[in-house]
């Protein structure tokens, strides 16, 4: 609450947001009605995800066979904890010092970076956005451009203060470029263990999917003797031509491209004719509770291919920002997955944040009925009794009322004009009898007069005359 | 750690997954089909082609053989470097081609930092995303596709595909049985980031510039036309 009302008041991040809710929609729009029949395409790869999911011990298993046919190391992580540690110890035994990483929310959501400093390790996110928020000390404000908070100016601040490299311009969004082009470039070449993600693993192949557009995560691929691939158990799709069509909704879906600059698929180490890549590689699968959410009536979740256009088409995102979620993953799709990742306990703000509009449904490319997952945590939220007992005692009150539409109109046709009249001057109210929680943390507007009933009802009359 | 998590996750997904042969998942997975491919610009996969591989911020020439192609190289690097040097993997195609004639001096082997110019043969282009497919090998390294300041890359016609399940197909046809190269990578483009100010920028962390060459048999209207229609995919 804090936090947004904290972001609500930076009027430079809300003009910024707001842009980009008006600009990354329309792109992905665009995009979507140059494909075609983009609607089938996300039918079609709801039907292969199911199956997938259905299937998920078949497809795991024969995942893992492939993989090791292919000279990988596999490991399987329960929790984050473990994932940590399992490459922590893989760091440790090859005696490596520098890392570079590519861009992966996995590892944001187990806190690797901070488990591999602990432990020593020198940690570079090569990820442009990434590298400017671990720079800067922050943590992403977006899943798929995680410093679009930061502006050119703040930015540039930033270089100046982390590179000594002297005295220069740095006045253009080519010259920030260009500098973390040639300071990155180092930290590739001299990696001893490189890290990526993986947007989607092939079970036929054992090989994974690599996604992107600056091609960090390829020179993290290729270039240091060691490659580990964090990644989670729900990654997993049939056949490649099954990635490819993900491939196709995701490039749409998050920037509005009708292809990203690199697609790659990384099988395994270095084959014995090669003259380059990784010697030994490693794949650690992360569950995390994705098993228990398989097992629940959230499985749908699972299906998210992490494109962000739920976030970009979010009113509540757009006004407040990534930071104000609290944790790794926000918008619609975060507040569906944070919940139940920790805990509904300590996330239970985040369902209650939606406004139900739809809009993230609309455009979800992996058709998630995000605003139905949401109204259902709600739902449990308040059967397990979570939600303060005035407020589920006022939804006991109001549910009882709605049953009873003539008491409510004459009600509402009561106080409505009555709260209208008490706020007429400042159009708005600070605090209300029974509401504290609520104007807390914003004001309430004050009704405009009459009912939406009456308002209704009039229109309709002015029609028939 | 890891042998316990793994008997504990696969029993879980064991309890949730719906049971079925192997045989049986195949078949349903079999019946599930492919997805149909994006929208082409031009019912001449050529000029579909050379359409996005424009739109994808690259540049493109046609070559009707192979000599002319050198010719075409030689120009770009003198036009772009002042001078002839490049680096190419061991690659038999590109060693057979008369380099000399253009006074080019390929270097054969791993890509270094600093080089200028890396050329490529793909395996593969395809015609719905603008793409080339390269395997990573002796014929060319990982490194080559990444860290040159510009990219070069000679393609074939007749390795020209419509889609990405057709491009899927060929790839399968290339390996023995279960034997993948190490990477498989679609390139679509010159590498490029949005992350400042969600500004387009070339050149982000791999090369700033991605020049193809289709070689064979295109007829010069097909790269007209597609200059034309990458205007209006943008």
């Amino acid at each position: 609450m804090e936090q947004a009302s904290a972001a609500l008041r930076d009027s430079d991040k809300v003009e910024r947001r707001d842009l980009l809710g008006l600009f990354l929609p329309l792109a992905r729009d665009a995009a979507a009605e140059r494909y075609g029949d983009f609607d089938a395409l996300r039918a079609h790869m709801k039907r292969v995800r199911s199956h997938t999911m259905e299937h998920l011990d078949h497809y795991l298993g024969q995942f893992e066979e492939t993989a090791l046919r292919n000279g990988n190391q596999v490991h399987y992580a329960g929790n984050g904890d473990e994932m940590n540690n399992i490459v922590l110890d893989i760091c440790q035994q090859h005696g490596a010092r520098r890392i570079a990483k590519g861009k992966s929310m996995v590892t944001e959501e187990t806190g690797l970076n901070e488990h591999l400093q602990l432990g020593g390790f020198d940690v570079t996110e090569t990820d442009l956005g990434e590298y400017i928020i671990q720079q800067a000390g922050e943590t992403p404000s977006h899943i798929v451009g995680p410093a679009l908070h930061k502006s050119l100016a703040e930015i540039r601040q930033l270089f100046l203060e982390k590179h000594s490299l002297g005295e220069r311009a740095l006045e253009q969004v080519t010259d920030i470029v260009t500098e973390a082009r040639s300071v990155l470039r180092d930290h590739f070449l001299k990696a001893d263990i490189g890290i990526i993600g993986a947007n989607a693993l092939v079970a036929e192949s054992g090989t994974s999917m690599l996604v992107t557009n600056e091609g960090n995560g390829d020179l993290c691929a290729n270039l240091p003797p060691v490659l580990i691939i964090c990644t989670t158990l729900e990654r997993i799709l049939p056949r490649a031509e099954d990635a490819m069509a993900l491939q196709r909704l995701l490039v749409r879906s998050a920037t509005g491209q009708p292809q990203t600059c690199y697609t790659s698929f990384y099988s395994g180490p270095r084959r014995e004719d090669e003259i380059d890549g990784p010697l030994e590689t490693h794949i650690v699968l992360l569950d995390n509770k994705r098993s228990d959410i398989l097992a629940s009536d959230y499985r749908e979740i699972l299906d998210c291919i992490r494109c962000g256009a739920c976030l970009n088409a979010c009113p509540i995102y757009v006004g407040v920002g990534g930071h104000a979620y609290g944790w790794v993953y926000p918008g619609p799709m975060g507040s569906v997955l944070t919940p139940l990742l920790t805990s509904l306990e300590e996330s239970n703000a985040l369902p209650n944040a939606c406004t139900s509009c739809g809009r993230c449904a609309e455009i979800c490319p992996a058709n998630i009925p995000l605003p139905d997952l949401l109204r259902d945590l709600r739902h449990e939220e308040t059967l397990r009794k979570l939600s303060p007992i005035r407020w589920r005692r006022g939804l006991r009150v109001h549910a009882w009322l709605l049953g009873k539409p003539r008491l409510y109109h004459q009600l509402t046709g009561f106080l409505m004009p009555l709260l209208a009249w008490l706020g007429r001057r400042r159009g708005a109210f600070h605090t209300l009898p029974f509401a504290g929680g609520w104007t807390g943390h914003r004001d309430f507007p004050a009704p405009q007069g009459g009912t939406f009933m009456k308002r209704y009802q009039a229109a309709q009359r002015r029609k028939k005359a | 750690m890891s042998e316990a998590s793994r008997n504990d996750i696969l029993a879980r997904l064991r309890g949730t997954s719906a049971s079925a042969t192997p045989e049986q998942i195949a078949r349903k997975l079999k019946a599930l089909g492919y997805a149909a491919p994006a929208r082409m610009p031009s019912a001449d996969p050529r000029t579909a082609f050379l359409a996005n591989v424009l739109a994808n911020k690259g540049s493109a020439e046609l070559a009707a053989d192979r000599k002319i192609a050198v010719q075409m190289v030689g120009k770009y690097l003198y036009q772009r470097f002042r001078t002839y040097k490049l680096v190419a993997g061991n690659d038999p195609r590109i060693a057979a081609m008369p380099w000399r004639d253009a006074g080019v001096l390929p270097r054969f082997g791993a890509a270094e930092n600093g080089d200028t110019a890396a050329l490529s043969y793909a395996r593969l282009a395809v015609a719905e995303t603008g793409s080339v497919v390269t395997y990573t090998g002796r014929a060319n390294p990982g490194r080559n596709n990444l860290l040159p300041e510009d990219h070069l890359v000679l393609v074939n016609t007749e390795d020209l595909v419509v889609s990405l399940e057709d491009a899927w197909q060929r790839i399968r046809r290339d390996q023995p049985a279960d034997h993948w190269p190490r990477g498989i990578q679609f390139i679509a483009g010159p590498s490029s980031t949005a992350d400042v100010e969600a500004q387009l920028v070339m050149g982000a962390h791999g090369p700033r510039r991605w020049h193809v060459i289709l070689v064979g048999d295109t007829p010069p209207q097909a790269l007209v036309d597609a200059v034309k229609l990458a205007a209006t995919l943008t």
